[in-house]
């Protein structure tokens, strides 16, 4: 016999059909003597034999023959029955295989360890024939048991598996839907936990056109996949319409209706609509079916109830309805939950409930967040539970932060109305900047720009003469003298760095034409503190084309529905009409 | 935890009795209440002096019972409502589309 053989141990005799009949036993033992009688007594039964003499050799043989039963001795060196047993139950992994420890140490000591390190039954020595017949069948019967319920167990765990992948598909689809698009999440207290891997809940944030920001808190019923299909219309039509301005009612309708046409009768949504504008003054808000949102004002905690039905039931919003107002002052406080948070269940049970909750809304102080209490209240609450419901929480403090810069992006911005203003004071009235750029960014010029020529023009025209004139006092008749141009605006640039004082108020403002027809009317509105000047320098300037001066006012006038000055000169208002025909050759400024 | 329902000839009603928990578990006992009626020729009522607590999916489930008495048309009748259960209710908003008592 090679040394080589005997680290991988040995088959006593060559397998025959009869002797590995009932399977192959691997028997561990350092005692050769001992060996050789349980492999005889296990030939008898019907099984093939593989004898180790160590644990070491027992690790190897196992993992290379993979025998169906393991006897096991307790005392022996390099590695004792226990630590062996140990490594050979991490080996078989969900397989049964069972290993009966034989001893010849009656203590209950080793007899518990035996079990606790993993074995199955344990064999005093000496033992007689019937009795290893009986134990042998009493753990054939254990091991077949075993593998009826793995083979039963196999279509339910891929079934489980499946599952659980399509909730991490639906759970990608679902938070990158959401989470990515969301704005000025930084400024907010926001806690969501998922019962499951998955939620239901869903919070949207969007800044309005005018930098307002709109919220949405909503809980489907259920949770997985038809959340996940649900919420993407949602999602959409919330992050698009609330970037357009569209009104709270609409987009609410818009949501409705996508939700009734896509989720089975008994899903929908429960929703908080919240909007409040960039100026931050007043709140519209809409409690379709969630839990009281909470409002903390200076003198007051406003109760915010679910007056109508969650979204998706009905195929249309009832008429007639609007969302609430309510006023906003700074260091206001909002607070929006979904219902997870009062039906939070401790270990006995016991759910978070009301008057905990009503508790803490109590100790609510203006001007502070009841996030951090809250959240630490119900962490102490559902100590070592696991989650039986979505909880959302959404905690918005009413400062500027909240707002982002107006902007109208729409290049509809044509169909509607809008007044800009600007006032410039003392050191400031030099440095009026090109209408393109003050009004581009706020995307009021977006389908104006045939017409951006033409407004150039007339505000240049009427902000210079208000400057000039009005403020500066500079008489336009400088300007027939031979050098004159050079000269009057030499004595311009030296009155500005000499530092003037006064005011200059610009406002533009359009007004679409009445329904139907496309186009509308720009109407530019300046105003000065200077004194006014005398009118007969600029007026009847067409009559004389030989003077050098006063053609700015003309071309205005040319390209204006409409040119008027008040006040003495001090305020001018000129009325501009474009249509969608086509535009006016673009004029150059002089 | 059970779902037990009457059938009243004379007044051509059927009661269904939810006791204890009104969750997704009662989906199949609830929906076998009244799946085999003919929803033209009976009105609904469901008793919920028994049910101790009301979730989402038994609203759907209310929905559901709602659609196949015939929608608006035949309104179906909820009554017995404890404090909780009557909060869930009133949150939803259901009292527009059910008949609370």
């Amino acid at each position: 016999m090679s040394s080589s053989e005997q680290t991988r141990g040995w088959l006593t005799e060559p397998l025959s059909a009869r002797a590995g009949g009932r399977g192959l036993a691997l028997i561990v033992e350092d005692d050769p003597v001992g060996r050789q009688l349980l492999s005889s007594m296990l030939r008898h039964e019907g099984f093939a034999t593989l004898e180790a003499g160590s644990g070491p050799e027992a690790l190897s043989l196992f993992e290379s023959e993979r025998p169906d039963l393991v006897f096991m001795d307790v005392v022996m060196p390099l590695m004792d029955g226990f630590e062996t047993t140990r490594r050979i139950k991490a080996m078989s992994g969900s397989d049964f295989v069972p290993v009966i420890f034989q001893t010849a140490l009656r203590d209950e000591e080793s007899l518990l360890r035996g079990i606790r390190s993993g074995g199955d039954d344990v064999l005093i020595i000496p033992f007689s024939q019937a009795v290893l017949r009986a134990r042998i069948l009493a753990m054939e019967r254990m091991r077949d048991l075993h593998r009826r319920i793995v083979a039963e167990n196999q279509p339910l765990a891929e079934l489980l598996e499946r599952e659980r992948q399509e909730q991490a598909l639906a759970e990608r689809v679902f938070s990158r839907a959401i989470k990515n698009r969301n704005v000025a999440t930084d400024q907010l207290g926001l806690m969501q936990r998922p019962a499951a891997m998955f939620s239901g809940d869903l919070v949207l944030t969007q800044h309005l056109p005018d930098g307002g920001l709109r919220v949405l808190v909503g809980d489907f019923t259920g949770h997985g996949l038809a959340a996940a299909i649900g919420a993407l219309p949602v999602v959409d039509a919330f992050h698009a319409m609330t970037r357009k301005g569209v009104e709270d009612l609409d987009v609410l309708a818009e949501i409705n209706r996508k939700l009734y046409q896509l989720l089975p009768t008994d899903r929908f949504m429960a929703a908080c609509l919240m909007s409040i504008p960039g100026s931050g003054q007043e709140l519209r808000w809409w409690n379709a079916g969630m839990p009281s949102a909470w409002l903390r004002s200076r003198d007051a905690l406003h109760e915010l109830a679910s007056h109508a039905l969650p979204l998706g039931i009905l195929p249309e919003l009832p008429d007639g309805e609007t969302p609430h107002r309510i006023g906003l002052r700074p260091g206001d406080g909002l607070l929006i939950f979904s219902d997870g948070l009062l039906e939070a269940r401790d270990r006995t049970g016991i759910p978070f409930g009301h008057s905990r909750f009503r508790h803490l809304l109590d100790a609510w102080r203006h001007a502070h967040a009841i996030f951090p209490e809250l959240l630490a209240a119900l962490d102490a609450h559902c100590l070592e539970t696991v989650p039986s419901d979505d909880i959302a929480i959404l905690e918005i403090p009413l400062n500027a932060q909240l707002f982002a810069a107006p902007r109208i992006a729409s290049p509809s911005s044509t169909a509607g109305g809008w007044t800009w203003s600007l006032e410039l004071q003392d050191a400031h009235l030099g440095g009026l900047r090109s209408v393109e750029s003050m009004l581009r960014p706020l995307g009021f010029l977006d389908g104006l720009d045939a017409h951006l020529g033409a407004l150039e023009t007339i505000v240049a025209e009427l902000y210079s003469n208000a400057l000039e004139h009005g403020i500066l006092q500079l008489p336009s008749s400088l300007k027939s003298a031979p050098d004159g141009f050079e000269v009057y605006y030499g004595r311009r640039a030296d009155l500005l760095e000499a530092g003037c004082t006064g005011w200059l108020c610009l406002e533009i403002s359009h007004e679409p034409l009445a329904e139907g027809a496309e186009g509308g009317r720009l109407k530019i509105r300046l105003r000065d503190s200077g004194e006014g000047f005398e009118q007969a320098d600029w007026v009847g300037a067409e009559a004389s084309p030989a003077r050098p001066w006063g053609r700015g006012i003309a071309l205005v006038r040319e390209l204006c529905e409409s040119l008027t000055y008040l006040e003495g000169g001090r305020q001018v208002e000129a009325v501009y009409r474009w249509s969608s025909d086509p535009p006016l050759p673009a004029i150059p400024i002089e | 935890m059970s779902v037990i329902r009457r059938i009243d000839e004379q007044k051509s009603q059927v009661t269904i009795a939810i006791d204890g928990r009104f969750d997704f578990a009662q989906h199949k006992a609830f929906r076998d209440a009244y799946r085999d009626i003919d929803p033209k020729s009976k009105t609904f009522v469901v008793d919920l002096s028994g049910a101790s607590y009301l979730d989402s999916s038994a609203l759907g489930m209310l929905l559901l019972l709602r659609d196949f008495a015939g929608g608006d048309a035949g309104r179906v009748a909820i009554s017995g409502c404890g404090e909780d259960v009557r909060r869930v209710l009133k949150i939803a908003n259901f009292e527009k589309l059910f008949n609370l008592d």
